[in-house]
């Protein structure tokens, strides 16, 4: 790391007038400081965020919930209340790294973590996302990488909280210099679709305050795969939430992890489920409608069977009352 | 052990250092480590102190409170509280395995919960309690859980052994009789290559005082052909 | 003939290990912790190039950062550089922070160069060359035993295979360097090594400084697995800085720079047929296969890359064989020796086809095994673990268990043969009573002190806690170093001869029958004033080599995702005389745990364009975490007319083959190269669109059509 001044800041206002291109935001660290050490990103400056009052509470209003930015994922994790309204949530926390990151990571920090493609990560390697003119992974080592993208770069989005707050309708509170503005999941990911060049729509001089969450009458679940029993990225992840009435679904969601830059959702899988009943084969059907238009390269296709899988399940599994 | 007092930033030491030793002298060690809530008062009183003000890149004066006492020392806003602890405490308990969050060698308590302390800036536990491996032996004897990690053999080259016994501890603080399957899951941010994993569990359980696992069984079958 | 005593108190039971207390509590001092006053914080800087000629290095700017001591280059003068990460230069720096400023520092001027870093790759003729003089692909070496042909004209049934193994990294938690200081023209070095007097000839040859003025010590070392037996060039390079800064430096790799340059086990590739009469029985064995070793050339102990050190086909009985090793280099870091060199690659190849061959001729995999294993013992342990596994109620037909979930069963066998010797030892005996056993060796985890203390005090009639252990100091006497498992059959035969030799003595100067236990103080108290101080050495009949074993692993495959999980490994293994159980176990454990590993994680991955390495970290280069245990049962076979043996390495060689074959029982599809990840189990059910169900043997094909057999 190379040398660089620290503020902690103590209002949002402080860390939205510093916040640059050259000056970082730090909640957990986690993400800032593996990249720093790996020399991907410089800063002159760090502004720490984590003692801002009131930033790390997670409330529920008539409305809805609203988790503060600065709430950490094992406060996610082990939050009664919260994982009974949205127990696709609570899964997908706790299956987040380690105790130890999920202990100092906040919610905030994880929807805006950078990529985690292994050529982006390499210290000695300049791929397109770091301002090099190729993509290393198409024609290379590809297998982590993602089956849906609008663009060229085939990093896929890797924050479980992303995908399960993508079905919960959520959106998160963005301050920025001129004001406050607010972004549905879709929206925050967004520019990442077909632009290799960003990882989400916070640009600097914007800090995320808040996650909101509409109160629904919505049973949620999140399943992942991955090559490890613990402790590993997910190789695909699905979050699903649905609405039943007398078992038949009136609304459904379903996103996937680890395979686009985005959490990756298809309207016609969604509304296919609609009027139906869950079982085997509407599951099956809608998952194959979702990966319809996967365009999987020589080392990553085994995606998708297990996509197909995880969306039967995690459909089953919300659509099963427990 | 004793940790290297350091002069505090000299000359470009902002005025928010002084209230914060001044509060840590008023305060006095015993009230310092009695409980969480006197951490969580000094972390209290040195944001007040403290403001916004943005110090570095050079050394920067730090307190917080290690193994139940308060300490003082000096580090750059890039230096990580495991290079503090090792290079500037001499507590080398801690080990640096990886550096980048992934092993756990590095794990120690932050206010009672494990993290790693090579993924964290020095200067973000000002204030807060650190738990290292070397606070746990107190009194000269062993800690149940270090002492049911000897007995169950819960270690080979035990460079990972600090990290796991810290992690351990933490558990057994909140959960005192875990299942295997939650020993497991609060473990699962280490790493052991001499794969002493199976008496790791064993003896975690041991330290509860719950009955013994079905990880690892052993026979030896003495004199079996004859 | 020397004798262990027949009802031992200590050896063959379970002794906490005697330096357990230092190791939890934080008070073991590594070469990781080890601070000499004024010690300087040393970095390495790496080839960013996997094939270049580096033209020049400019250090000066990095002497300019503020509390830089010293930077020297690797070598003078213009250079090649042959893999990413080679070492280029060093830097000593009063803190990690300035040494890694002054690093970023450095200018290099280097002429890239073609590289090619993937195996089947580098056998093509038009392929860059790693050395310019030769070719990518060595000669091969042919052994042959009997008529091949006629063995296979004789075969009712012939199976064909290819299997591959994967570059694994040791990764030992430890990293490799340690800490150099120069005091009055004398060299003292706490080295994190198996084998300190090697380091010793190692650091006294570089630098041409008598050996008497090197002194080498590693009382605590953090893993090594192989990878550690030399000073290295990070441990030359420490003493190299300590001697231009003129002050203690302290050099240990970082995780990066471990996973890159300082070993490796090599991968195969392995062409396999066998032949076999209806009954099983064996007739012939042939094998074409290729080993890398990365772009250094493999000596016997790199294991896998030579035939010396790959053996084929292993331990089983075939009248009549014949192999074709030929190695591979590219542009990527060396191999090194690896826990069991060489066995378990050739163990995964052979354990495969038995079991495809078992299938093809409907025989069970265990009989198979015992009819054309010729290791007696081997046969009995085969019987012994199928009953504690349950073998018989568990072995199905080959992907016949219901439901997306399947399980199975497979088996492997092991061996292992390394003679102990070469090991000196000094016990000096105090007239209070006190003893100390001195001996140069090294305690890797495998619990070195302990078995020393256990021995001792079961001859001497004393507690293991009386027994003082000091090793891992190249001022003691010489022993081996740590490797092949055969620290324990080196250092415990020394240690009886010289407690042998302290009874006599004292038995003399005394004038007591017996000095043993309850008389020991005593005879003791007649020493007067001066200590007894007698050296002795490994004596014969003692320790033995000619270990066997055998696992059975049953697994869990999610054939909808293609995750696989290790339920239970059972693992029965001849121990010979078994001196401390506990230990014993913990290295069992150890080696299935690592089995695992390499059976369903760990891998190293180059890439073509860029020449690095993509994974030199443990967030993509996989460990197994403690959610990948399973449920282990180990059974020694403690046989006190057997002697002494190791097992450290035994034990880790058949869990992947073992895993292998049940993952293959499970699904009645195989994985035939390893690691067996999601991917592979998915490609092998032919669930994966597009993909060959063996899509990575394309590409490994060409190594074989670059030369005919
Ligand atoms: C080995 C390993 C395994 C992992 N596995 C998983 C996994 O399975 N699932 C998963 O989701 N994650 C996983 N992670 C990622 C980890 O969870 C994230 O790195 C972590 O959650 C980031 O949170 P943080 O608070 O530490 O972020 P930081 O590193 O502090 O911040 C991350 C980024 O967000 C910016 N930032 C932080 N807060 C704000 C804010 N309020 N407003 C604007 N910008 C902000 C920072 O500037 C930085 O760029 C893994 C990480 C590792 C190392
Ligand atoms: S996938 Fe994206 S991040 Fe990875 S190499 Fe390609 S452009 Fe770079
Ligand atoms: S050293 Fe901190 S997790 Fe590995
Ligand atoms: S005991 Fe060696 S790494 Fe865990």
């Amino acid at each position: 790391m190379k040398p660089f001044t620290y503020q902690r800041a103590l209002s949002v206002d402080t860390a939205v007038a510093e916040s640059s291109e050259r000056c970082r935001l730090l909640a957990g660290g986690i993400d800032l400081l593996g990249e720093l050490k790996e020399g991907l990103v410089e800063a002159d400056k760090v502004v720490a965020v984590t003692r801002i009052p009131g930033l790390d509470t997670i409330e529920k209003k008539s409305a809805g919930w609203t988790i503060g930015a600065n709430v950490t994922v094992a406060t996610i994790a082990a939050h009664a209340d919260l994982a009974r309204a949205f127990p696709g949530l609570a899964a997908a926390a706790r299956d987040v790294a380690s105790p130890q990151i999920r202990h100092v990571s906040t919610v905030a920090g994880n929807l805006l973590q950078h990529s985690r493609c292994w050529y982006y990560r390499h210290r000695d390697v300049t791929c397109m996302k770091k301002g090099g003119d190729v993509c290393y992974a198409r024609e290379g080592e590809h297998k982590y990488h993602a089956l849906f993208t609008g663009g060229y770069c085939i990093s896929p989005l890797v924050s479980s909280l992303a995908v399960a707050l993508t079905v919960l309708d959520a959106s998160v509170v963005v301050r920025g210099r001129g004001g406050e503005r607010r972004l549905t999941m879709a929206e925050l990911y967004a520019p990442a679709w077909d632009d290799h060049a960003v990882h989400h729509a916070i640009v600097p001089g914007e800090m995320l305050t808040a996650i909101e969450i509409p109160l629904a009458a919505r049973r949620s679940a999140f399943v992942q795969a991955s090559e490890k029993a613990s402790f590993d990225w997910a190789l695909v992840s699905c979050a699903v939430s649905l609405e039943l009435e007398g078992g038949v679904v009136r609304q459904a969601r379903i996103a996937l992890g680890a395979v686009s830059p985005v959490p990756y959702r298809d309207e016609r899988a969604e509304k296919a489920l609609v009027g139906t009943r869950l079982d085997e084969t509407t599951a099956d059907a809608a998952a194959a409608l979702l990966l319809e238009k996967a365009e999987p390269l020589p080392h990553n296709a085994y995606k998708v069977p297990i996509a197909r899988a995880l969306i039967k399940r995690a459909l089953l599994a919300a659509a099963t009352p427990g | 052990m004793k940790p290297i007092e350091r002069s505090s930033g000299g000359a470009g030491a902002p005025a928010h250092v002084v209230s914060r030793r001044a509060f840590l002298r008023g305060l006095g060690t015993a009230a310092v480590t009695a409980a969480a809530t006197s951490t969580a008062a000094v972390a209290a009183e040195m944001e007040k102190a403290g403001g916004e003000a943005t110090v570095g890149p050079g050394e920067v004066p730090l307190e917080f409170v290690l193994n139940g006492k308060p300490v003082r020392t000096a580090a750059e806003p890039r230096e990580t509280l495991l290079d503090v602890l090792r290079a500037r405490f001499g507590l080398t308990g801690a080990k640096e395995g990886c550096d980048r969050g992934t092993c756990g060698a590095c794990t120690v308590l932050l206010d009672g919960k494990p993290i790693y302390a090579c993924m964290r800036l020095a200067l973000e536990v000002a204030g807060a309690s650190i738990e290292t491996i070397e606070g746990q032996s107190l009194a000269g004897g062993l800690s149940p859980v270090q002492a049911a990690f000897v007995k169950h053999d819960a270690l080979q080259c035990g460079f990972c052994t600090p990290g796991f016994v810290m992690t351990t501890t933490a558990l057994l603080r909140a959960n005192p009789t875990p299942t295997e399957a939650e020993v497991r899951r609060a473990c699962s941010g280490h790493l052991c290559r001499c794969g002493s994993q199976p008496h790791i569990i064993r003896a975690a359980l041991a330290a509860a005082g719950v009955a013994t696992t079905t990880t690892s069984t052993a026979d030896s079958l003495r004199h079996d052909h004859a | 003939m020397p004798e262990w005593p027949k009802d031992p108190k200590y050896i063959g039971k379970s002794t906490p290990r005697v330096d357990g207390a230092k190791k939890v509590s934080g008070a073991a001092k590594y070469a990781h912790d080890v601070q000499p006053e004024g010690c300087l914080y040393g970095v390495v800087l790496r080839s960013r190039w996997a094939a270049a000629k580096i033209t020049s290095i400019d250090l000066a700017p990095a002497l300019k950062v503020r509390g830089v001591k010293a930077a020297i280059l690797v070598r003078e003068g213009s250079r090649q550089v042959r893999y990413y990460g080679d070492e280029l230069a060093a830097v000593a720096a009063t803190s990690k922070r300035a040494a890694l400023d002054a690093l970023r520092a450095i200018k290099v001027v280097a002429e890239p160069q073609p590289h090619v870093v993937k195996e089947h790759l580098a056998a093509r003729p038009d392929a860059p060359r790693v050395f310019a003089e030769t070719p990518n692909t060595g000669a091969g070496r042919e052994r042959k035993q009997g008529d091949p042909d006629k063995g296979f004209a004789e075969a009712d049934v012939v199976v064909e295979g290819l299997y591959a193994t994967q570059v694994e990294i040791h990764q030992p938690m430890e990293t490799h360097g340690g800490v150099a200081s120069f005091k009055d023209g004398e060299l003292t070095a706490w080295h994190s090594t198996q084998g300190i007097s090697g380091v010793r000839d190692g650091l006294s040859g570089a630098l041409e400084l008598p050996q008497n003025k090197v002194r080498v010590l590693g009382e605590f070392m953090g893993g090594g697995f192989g990878s550690k037996f030399s000073a290295g060039v990070e441990g030359l390079l420490a003493a190299r800085l300590s001697q231009a800064a003129g002050a203690p430096v302290r050099l240990m790799l970082t995780r990066f720079d471990e996973s890159l340059a300082v070993g490796n086990r090599p991968s195969t590739f392995q062409k396999i047929r066998v032949g076999a009469r209806a009954d099983g029985t064996l007739t012939a064995f042939s094998m074409e296969s290729y080993g890398c070793a990365g772009y250094a050339a493999g000596g016997p102990s790199a294991g896998g890359s030579t035939n010396s050190g790959f053996p084929a086909p292993y331990i089983y009985r075939v009248p009549n064989f014949r192999t074709r090793h030929t190695e591979v280099s590219i542009h990527a870091g060396p191999a090194a020796a690896f826990r069991a060199p060489g066995c378990p690659p050739a163990s995964f190849g052979i354990e495969s086809i038995l079991d495809e061959l078992a299938v093809k001729l409907g025989i069970d995999p265990v009989e198979l095994r015992i009819k054309n294993d010729p290791m007696e013992l081997r046969q009995r342990q085969y019987r012994m673990a199928a009953e504690r596994f349950g073998w018989a109620a568990k072995y199905r037909k080959p992907g016949s268990s219901s439901g997306p979930v399947k399980t199975g069963v497979g088996c492997a066998g092991s061996a292992w043969r390394v003679p102990g010797g070469g090991t000196q030892a000094e016990i000096e005996v105090s007239p209070d009573g006190s003893v100390e056993i001195r001996c140069g060796t090294q305690d890797l985890g495998t619990g070195t002190h302990t078995v020393i203390a256990v021995v001792a005090a079961e001859l001497l009639g004393l507690t293991p806690a009386d027994i003082q252990v000091r090793i891992a100091d190249s001022r003691f006497p010489p022993s081996g170093a740590s490797g092949g498992s055969m620290t324990v059959t080196s250092v415990t035969p020394a240690v009886f001869d010289v407690c042998t030799k302290a009874i006599e003595e004292l038995m003399r100067t005394s004038g007591l029958a017996d000095v043993r236990g309850p008389q020991w103080r005593a005879a003791c108290r007649k020493l007067g004033v001066s200590p007894l101080v007698l050296q002795g050495r490994w004596i014969d009949g003692l320790s033995a080599a000619g270990t066997g074993g055998v696992q059975m692993a049953e697994v869990e495959v999610d054939t909808e995702t293609g995750f696989v999980r290790v339920k239970r490994v059972t693992c029965v293994q001849d121990a010979g005389l078994l001196v401390n159980e506990l230990t014993a176990r913990s290295q069992a454990n150890g080696g299935i745990m690592m089995g695992i590993g390499y059976a369903l994680y760990e891998n190293r991955v180059m890439d073509s364009t860029s020449g690095v390495m993509l994974n030199p970290n443990f967030e993509t280069y996989k460990l197994p975490g403690i959610a990948d245990v399973p449920e282990i049962d180990v059974a020694f076979m403690d046989l006190l007319e057997r002697r002494v043996m190791g097992i450290g390495e035994p034990v880790t060689i058949p869990t992947a083959s073992a895993i292998a074959n049940a993952v293959a029982n499970a699904i009645g599809a195989r994985v035939t190269s390893l690691p067996i990840t999601p991917d592979k189990v998915l490609a092998a059910l032919g669930k994966v669109p597009g993909a060959a169900r063996d899509n990575p043997h394309d590409a490994w094909m060409s190594l074989f059509a670059t030369q005919p057999a």
